[in-house]
Order: C-alpha cells, then sequence, then structure tokens
C-alpha cells in the first residue's frame, strides 16, 4: 500500500513558488503597460538601471504604475482570501467576500461620505469602513437569535441587507445629479488608481497581519469543512475559530474596499479556480489566493487599462469576463 | 616650453568652457520658476513664468486658452474638449471627472489648469507630489468667469488678449442689462436641462444668472442645485417659455415638446414658446456664456428685438 | 468506568430531550444504544461526545468531568463518527485519514512520519487501503463509513462514539462494519459506544443495551435481560416475536405485521 502524498511542505512551496512567480510576471506587465504606451524595453531596460534613463517614465513606472500595483495586488489578495474562508465558515460555495453586508454597508457609507463632498482619503474611505463594520454588525444582531454560529441564519441575514442597502444606494445615485454622480459610479466599480505609495504602505501593514491569522487558522478550516460537530470533537474551539475568522476577514474586506470600491467577481472565482488546481486543502490554498488572487486582479487591472482606447474600464468587468469563461471550462476539464 | 604653452592655453579653455558650460547648464536645467501666485482656492502655487506645455484638465479651460490664441501652449486636454474644434486634435488625459495620471505625466507638462468642480482633489495632489504645478479656478458666474480668463491670461502671458475678451464680454453684457433694465414683466421661465427624469436649475448654477440677467424670472429657483420636476409641478408653475437643453438630438426635442403640448392651458404652449437650444452655451463656465445670454434674451423678450428690427 | 452517567437532563430550548439519565458504560464493552425514533438517542451520543453540554446532572469521561479535560485531551480520549458527513468538498481518502491525527499536530496540521505510520495503519485495519488516493465522494456509502472509522481509530481513543452507522448500509456492508468494530474492541480495548436502530445487528454483537423511550432510561443490561418481549413491546408500540436466534444464545426480534397477529 502507498499512501505516500507529497508531504503538505513540499506541496506548500511548490504552488506558493510558482505562484509568486506569475505574480511577479503579472506585476512587470502592469509596469510595463499603461496608457501613456511607453514599450516593454524601455520599461525592461528601466528595471535593470541600463541603458538610456528617462525621468518621466520613472516617474510613471514607480510613481503612478507602481502603487497601483502594489494595490491590485494586496486587494486581489485579500478578496480571494476572503472569499476562500466565508466559501468554508458558511459551507456555500457562492459565498464571496462581500456577502456579509459589506458590499452593502460600505458603498452607503462611501456615497454619503461622497455627497457631503469629503476627500476620497481619509473621509470617504472612513465612511466607507463604518458602513460595513455597521452593517456586519448590523448582521450579528440580526442573526444571534438563532446560535451566532447558525450557518444560514448569517447567510440569509447578509444577503438580505445588502439587497435592502442596494436599494438604498439606488435612491441616493437617483437624488445626485452633478459630477459626484461620477465619482460615485466609479467608486462602485471599483477604482484602483486613486493610491500613493505611503497609502499602499499602511494598507500592507492592515492585511498582512491578517493574512497570516488566517494561514494559521488554515487547519481548521478544513477540519471545520466536515462538519462543525466533528471539527470540535476533533479538538477546535468552533465559536472562537469562526469568530475569528469571520472578524478578521470582514475587517480585511473592508478595509480594500474603503482603498478602491467595490471590485467584484474576484472573490467569488479564484477560490474556485483554485480550488479546481491545486485541491481542497486550506494551507496550500491560503497562500495560493494571496498571491494568485493578486495575480489575477494585477492582470486583470491591466487589461482594463490598456485595452479601451480612452479611459479605462472598471477592474470589475474584466475578472468577470475572464473569470466566468475560464471557470467553465476548467470545470468541464476536470470533470473526466 | 612649448608643451608648457600649449597646456596653458589648454587649462584656459577648459575653464572657460566648463563656465560656459555651467552657466548654460543652469539657464537650461534651473526651469524659470519664477512665481509665485494664488489661485482660486487660496492655494498657493509655483508656477513658470512662460508655460509652454499647458495641460488642461477640463472642457472649459480648454475654450479659454483657445479663446486667448494660446492654444500652441496647449499640450493636452481633457475629453470633450471640443470647442473650437481644433481642440478635438489635442492629445486626450481622460476625462474631467476621471483624469489618466499616466497620460497627463507623459505629456512632461509644466502647468495644470483644473476647475474646482469635478476634478478630484486627490489628483490634483498627486500631480502636485510628481512636481507638476496645479492651478485651480472656480468659476461659478459670469464674473468669475471674467476673473477666470483674466487670471489665466496672466498665468500665460496673454494679459492683453485676456483683457481684450473680458472687456468684449463686460460691453455685451451691459447692453443686455440696458435693455432689459426698462422691461414691465419678467416672464416665468422654465429651463429644463433634464428630459427624463424633469430636471431644473437653481439658484447657484451659471444659468440661473443668465435668465435673471435676460430680464426672466427663473421657475426652478431655490437652494437646490438641479432640482427635479414632476409634470404636475412644472403645470402648477405655469411657465410663459420653457427652454430645453440637452445634448439629444431633434428627434427627442419633437418628442419632448409635444409631450408638452398635450396641455395647451400652459402659457408656453399657448404662445409656442418651447424652445430647444444647444446646451454648450449655457452649461459651460467660459465666454460663450455671453452668447447664451444674448440667445436667452432674444427668447424672453422678443419684443425687444422686433422694436430694433 | 469508561463513561459515567448521572442524572443527565439535557433540554432542546424548553423541551426536554432527556430525563435524569444514570448509567455507565464499562471500559471495553461493547455498549449498543437502541430505542424508537425520538428517544433521544443521538442527543445522548452528543452530550457524552461533549458537544452538547447537559442542562443538569454529571457526566464523567474515564473518571473525569468534562469541565477537567482541554479540547484536545477529550479529542485524545473519545472520537465520534456522526451519521451523516458533508462531502461537498473533495478531500482525498488520506487527507481526510490524517485530519483524525488532529489532535496530536500542531495548528497547521503538518503531518509527521509517526501520523503517516498511523493513518496507514487505520487505513488497512479498516480495509479501504487500496482506495487511499481517491476522492471521497467517488467512494460508495459503506467505503465512505470505514474511511471516517479509519479516522476516528486516529485520534487513538479510548472511547470510540458512532451515531448510527449501519443506517444508510446494504446488508454485506453492515455486517462488515459491526465485525470491524468487534474486532477493534478485542485487538485494542477501545470501547465502543454505538447508537442503533437495528435491534438485531445489535444483540448479535453488544455486550451490554441501553433502551431508551422519549429521554427516559428503559432498560439497561445485556441482550437477553433487555429483549424481552414485554420491554420492546412497551417501547416500540408494536407487536414483536422474540426468539433465540439460530446463530446462538442471542435473542431475535421479529416485528409482526399486522396480517399474522390473529393467528399467535
Amino acid at each position: 500500500m502507498n499512501t505516500e502524498k507529497p508531504l503538505l511542505i513540499k506541496r506548500l512551496w511548490v504552488v506558493s513558488f510558482s505562484l509568486l512567480l506569475v505574480l511577479l510576471a503579472a506585476m512587470f506587465l502592469g509596469l510595463s503597460l499603461g496608457s501613456s504606451h511607453s514599450g516593454i524595453k524601455a520599461v525592461f531596460q528601466n528595471l535593470l538601471g541600463i541603458g538610456p534613463q528617462d525621468p518621466m517614465l520613472d516617474t510613471i513606472i514607480w510613481k503612478i504604475r507602481f502603487p497601483r500595483i502594489l494595490l491590485a495586488t494586496l486587494v486581489g489578495g485579500t478578496l480571494s482570501l476572503g472569499g476562500l474562508v466565508f466559501q468554508a465558515i458558511l459551507k456555500n460555495p457562492l459565498a464571496e467576500p462581500y456577502i456579509l453586508g459589506i458590499s452593502g454597508g460600505s458603498a452607503i457609507g462611501a456615497i454619503i461620505g461622497i455627497l457631503m463632498g469629503l476627500l476620497r482619503f481619509p473621509g470617504v474611505s472612513l465612511m466607507a469602513f463604518s458602513g460595513s463594520i455597521g452593517t456586519l454588525l448590523l448582521i450579528l444582531v440580526m442573526s444571534s437569535g438563532h446560535t451566532i454560529l447558525k450557518k444560514d441564519a448569517l447567510l440569509l441575514s447578509g444577503v438580505m441587507v445588502n439587497a435592502f442597502c442596494g436599494a438604498v444606494i439606488m435612491f441616493l445615485v437617483s437624488l445626485t445629479q452633478d459630477a459626484r454622480l461620477h465619482n460615485i459610479i466609479f467608486w462602485l466599480m471599483g477604482d484602483l488608481s486613486m493610491v500613493d505609495m505611503p497609502q499602499v504602505g499602511i494598507l500592507a501593514a492592515m492585511l498582512l497581519p491578517c493574512f497570516f491569522l488566517v494561514f494559521w487558522f488554515s487547519n481548521s478550516m478544513n477540519l471545520l469543512l466536515m462538519g462543525k460537530e466533528m471539527a470540535q470533537t476533533m479538538g477546535i474551539n468552533v465559536k472562537a475559530v469562526t469568530v475569528t475568522l469571520l472578524v478578521a476577514t470582514s475587517f480585511m474586506v473592508s478595509t480594500t474596499v474603503s482603498y478602491c470600491g467595490l471590485v467584484g467577481f474576484v472573490g467569488l472565482v479564484v477560490p474556485h479556480l483554485l480550488r479546481l488546481l491545486f485541491g481542497p486543502d486550506h494551507r496550500v490554498l491560503v497562500p495560493a489566493c494571496v498571491l494568485g488572487g493578486g495575480a489575477y486582479l494585477v492582470f486583470c487591472d491591466v487589461l482594463a487599462r490598456t485595452l479601451p482606447d480612452q479611459g479605462e474600464m472598471p477592474a470589475g468587468v474584466i475578472t468577470a469576463m475572464i473569470g466566468a469563461p475560464l471557470f467553465i471550462y476548467l470545470l468541464k476539464k476536470t470533470r473526466r | 616650453m612649448a608643451f608648457r604653452i600649449s597646456h596653458m592655453l589648454n587649462y584656459r579653455f577648459m575653464v572657460i568652457f566648463l563656465l560656459a558650460a555651467i552657466s548654460l547648464g543652469v539657464f537650461v536645467v534651473t526651469p524659470s520658476f519664477a512665481r509665485t501666485v494664488t489661485d482660486q482656492l487660496e492655494r498657493t502655487v509655483t508656477v513658470p513664468d512662460e508655460p509652454r506645455r499647458i495641460v488642461s484638465l477640463a472642457p472649459n479651460i480648454t475654450e479659454i486658452i483657445f479663446a486667448l490664441g494660446q492654444e500652441h501652449r496647449l499640450m493636452g486636454a481633457t475629453r470633450y474638449s471640443d470647442f473650437p474644434p481644433e481642440a478635438n486634435k489635442l492629445p486626450k488625459v481622460g476625462s474631467y471627472v476621471h483624469l489618466d495620471l499616466e497620460k497627463i505625466v507623459a505629456l512632461k507638462p509644466d502647468l495644470c489648469i483644473a476647475i474646482k468642480d469635478g476634478n478630484p482633489i486627490a489628483v490634483a495632489k498627486r500631480l502636485e507630489s510628481l512636481k507638476i504645478p496645479v492651478y485651480a479656478v472656480n468659476p461659478k458666474n459670469l464674473e468669475t468667469i471674467m476673473q477666470t480668463v483674466l487670471e489665466i491670461g496672466g498665468l500665460i502671458n496673454a494679459e492683453k488678449e485676456a483683457d481684450l475678451l473680458v472687456q468684449n464680454m463686460d460691453l455685451r453684457i451691459q447692453k443686455v442689462k440696458s435693455l432689459v433694465s426698462n422691461v414691465a414683466h419678467r416672464p416665468r421661465v422654465f429651463f429644463q436641462i433634464g428630459v427624463s427624469p424633469i430636471v431644473s436649475v437653481g439658484t447657484h448654477t451659471f444659468i440661473h444668472g443668465l435668465i435673471v440677467l435676460a430680464g426672466g424670472t427663473n421657475l426652478a429657483e431655490g437652494s437646490i442645485g438641479y432640482p427635479r420636476f414632476s409634470r404636475e409641478q412644472v403645470l402648477a408653475l405655469s411657465p410663459e417659455v420653457i427652454i430645453i437643453t440637452s445634448m439629444a438630438r431633434e428627434a427627442v426635442f419633437e418628442q419632448v415638446k409635444a409631450e408638452w403640448n398635450k396641455w395647451p392651458d400652459l402659457p408656453a404652449v399657448r404662445n409656442q414658446r418651447i424652445f430647444l437650444e444647444d446646451s454648450n452655451f449655457f452649461d459651460r463656465p467660459t465666454p460663450r456664456l455671453v452668447d447664451g445670454l444674448e440667445l436667452l434674451v432674444r427668447l424672453i423678450h422678443p419684443e425687444l428685438f422686433k422694436e430694433a428690427e | 468506568m469508561a463513561i459515567d452517567v448521572k442524572n443527565l437532563n439535557f433540554f432542546y430550548g424548553n423541551i426536554p430531550a432527556l430525563k435524569d439519565l444514570s448509567f455507565s458504560v464499562t471500559q471495553g464493552d461493547f455498549f449498543i444504544i437502541i430505542g424508537p425514533n425520538g428517544s433521544g438517542k443521538t442527543t445522548l451520543m452528543k452530550v457524552m461526545a461533549g458537544i452538547f453540554k447537559p442542562k443538569t446532572g454529571r457526566l464523567k469521561i474515564l473518571n473525569r468531568t468534562l469541565e477537567n479535560y482541554t479540547r484536545k485531551d477529550l479529542a485524545q480520549t473519545m472520537a465520534f463518527v456522526p451519521q451523516m458527513m458533508p462531502v461537498d468538498f473533495p478531500f482525498s481518502v488520506i487527507e481526510v485519514v490524517l485530519m483524525g491525527r488532529s489532535p496530536y499536530m500542531g495548528m497547521l496540521g503538518i503531518e509527521q512520519e509517526t501520523d503517516l505510520k498511523i493513518a496507514e495503519q487505520a487505513l488497512a485495519f479498516t480495509g479501504v487501503d487500496h482506495l487511499a488516493h481517491r476522492k471521497l465522494d467517488q467512494l460508495s456509502g459503506g467505503e465512505q463509513q470505514r474511511v471516517f472509522v479509519a479516522r476516528a481509530i486516529c485520534q487513538e481513543p479510548e472511547i470510540i462514539l458512532l451515531d448510527e452507522p449501519t443506517a444508510s448500509l446494504d446488508l454485506a456492508h453492515q455486517i462488515r462494519l459491526m465485525d470491524l468494530m468487534e474486532k477493534l474492541k478485542n485487538e485494542t480495548g477501545i470501547t465502543v459506544v454505538m447508537v442503533s436502530h437495528d435491534v438485531n445487528l445489535a444483540a448479535m454483537y453488544c455486550d451490554r443495551l441501553l433502551l431508551l423511550k422519549n429521554g427516559e432510561m428503559v432498560c439497561l443490561g445485556p441482550p437477553d435481560e433487555v429483549l424481552t418481549f414485554q420491554t420492546l413491546e412497551a417501547a416500540y408500540g408494536c407487536t414483536l416475536l422474540v426468539d433465540e436466534s439460530p446463530l446462538g444464545k442471542v435473542p431475535r426480534i421479529t416485528p409482526v405485521p399486522h396480517k399474522y397477529i390473529h393467528r399467535e
């Protein structure tokens, strides 16, 4: 009998390393392409420090594109991880990171902030963040009549609250006539363009500990999938783990929303994609989601910036347009 | 001996050459950032004496620069900078609410001119962090538009042209004022900028100012900038003149007019005073607003012109 | 005493599910809990497993109350095999079995050599080693059940709790599973506590039976004491024929269809 499966550590390294390469490739692409058409060769020379140096190109690459790529990496990683965690905790493959009222609450907060004339940072961001935490608390209170962790109660409350918030958002949008309407719509569609390096630094400082925390609980997530009662009899403090993961993930996702609005579809499709490719073990999937999700969004953002002649498409559109067919293809392929 | 002399000559040559190079370098490398100005948002900005690479961050600013004959300094503009038609040829740097930072930087501007309404402050800040000066204007009515023209003229070494332009504008405005000064009745005007839903203009808009100057009463005046009306509310207001602006085509206008014609009790319908006008004369804070003003006077007080003819 | 229960009461909200139960399970016993639907069998099992907390009463596992166990300690002492397990996420057999080693591995569950070895042994013991790399959802019900048992074995427990393990199995797999439990008990001295709906099967294997009705204990003892037709008819509320199985000194219970009743 042969139970020699590749040891976890080895699998982890292989997956992480290959996805890291993918991420770096995507980042390079992101640094090379943009609306000012500088050309890959010129970027290559700049990165290596050889050849004639153009300070304008330098500025574009490092002050405009680089922060944006870092943001896309962090946001893509966070959203994918958020989707993964919610899918595990709620035991529902349709779960995505905004599901517990985060999209609705943050949007309302952001729109109110924009209508009040606040600046993007810190005003609108803080409003968005408080909005999402507010709706999360609301949902937790609403579903605590039942056992706080009864997953369907949580899920249903989340869906209801998001739907209600959607109506409020429509109402607020319909009231706005001037340029603020544009700002609102861009925020709702996800806007990665508004950050500089210090802001990205703050974001990274807030997100990286969350990544590690989630990884710490990755084996627990495996066990949770076998059923809460089972997990408990195997030594997991189900309530503590679930609440911690819920809070950490909601915090992570809310933070990204406050930076760049709602980027859809990444958190839903990337975990499934990676699961199809690498299996259901969360100890491998957690780093995979961070790296793979980051690479995915960087890549989609590049397309969003370069495909249209004028302006840019919302990144969320590209993530859906690429993600859905890709997912269907992979699904068919692995069915055999 | 010969060696030493040539050596000394070489030495002197080198010194002269170096000095020349340094002064030339200083001349070339040091930009002539000699001026610190305060823009219309009370910000202090350091701008070049002779801006040669300007990027306009809003369509009305593009118009003003062209109107001052300084388009040769203009390197790029936002989308919808479509007047005059030559402006369409300029490289586009995104829309005024969603500026493309990369494209702007790629044009290597030495000055950007922004407007308060619309341009996000965050982008202005980022441009400044990249050492690109941003001068902001905030034209809210005819007076501040003229002020803006003068300021921009001062920025780009076109003071004479600016003065001329503003004088011309002022002249025409005064003419309208005097024409209208003895008018007995100020007709009730409903200025419709939105078709579905029906949206009009409040007190804090350019259009309101124009209506008042043109001798009319703005039925939608009030604190809400762009108030909405149901058809009932408009009927209750009983407008004598309805002016519709939209960027839509004739077909849509006929449809809208037909909608109003269903209510023959409306004075505007009875007297067939429903008009479609080009919105470009009314919603952009540029010198063309004076054209809009003159248009409005003819629509609101046609009797003044019949006499002249 | 492997398990010692005294004056146990449990409520679902306000509805009493277990009423003043007192009994004990000897170490090394094959202990089977039977009773009609709604008698509280599964509830009792979940209370014993530490999943539910009793309202009043005392529960001791290996002479220690549950409060004196840390989660990990308890997991190393007692393993639970529930009736149904979700199989949405496609782990492989070996991955599922290795999860049983969680109480002995660190937070991240990084497997050591010993863990792998124990898992292999468990797979061999339950006869599913040839399926080690297959996905769980591709197996039959019987095979899945044995995988879960293998996982429970990996916890190296003193006590193993099984909730109606034969409920959805065919005849062959039913016997196979019960034989496996008996082998486990005999070879390792593990106490096997099982909830069963199949009274005959229970009779053939158990050392002692506990009969429950409406959350109350009706009878406790070896099969021939508990499985009398008076006790059973009162508990199950239907006509039963109790005789001795031709296989040995084991009671055989036959429910009597209506058409045969007037004959007796």
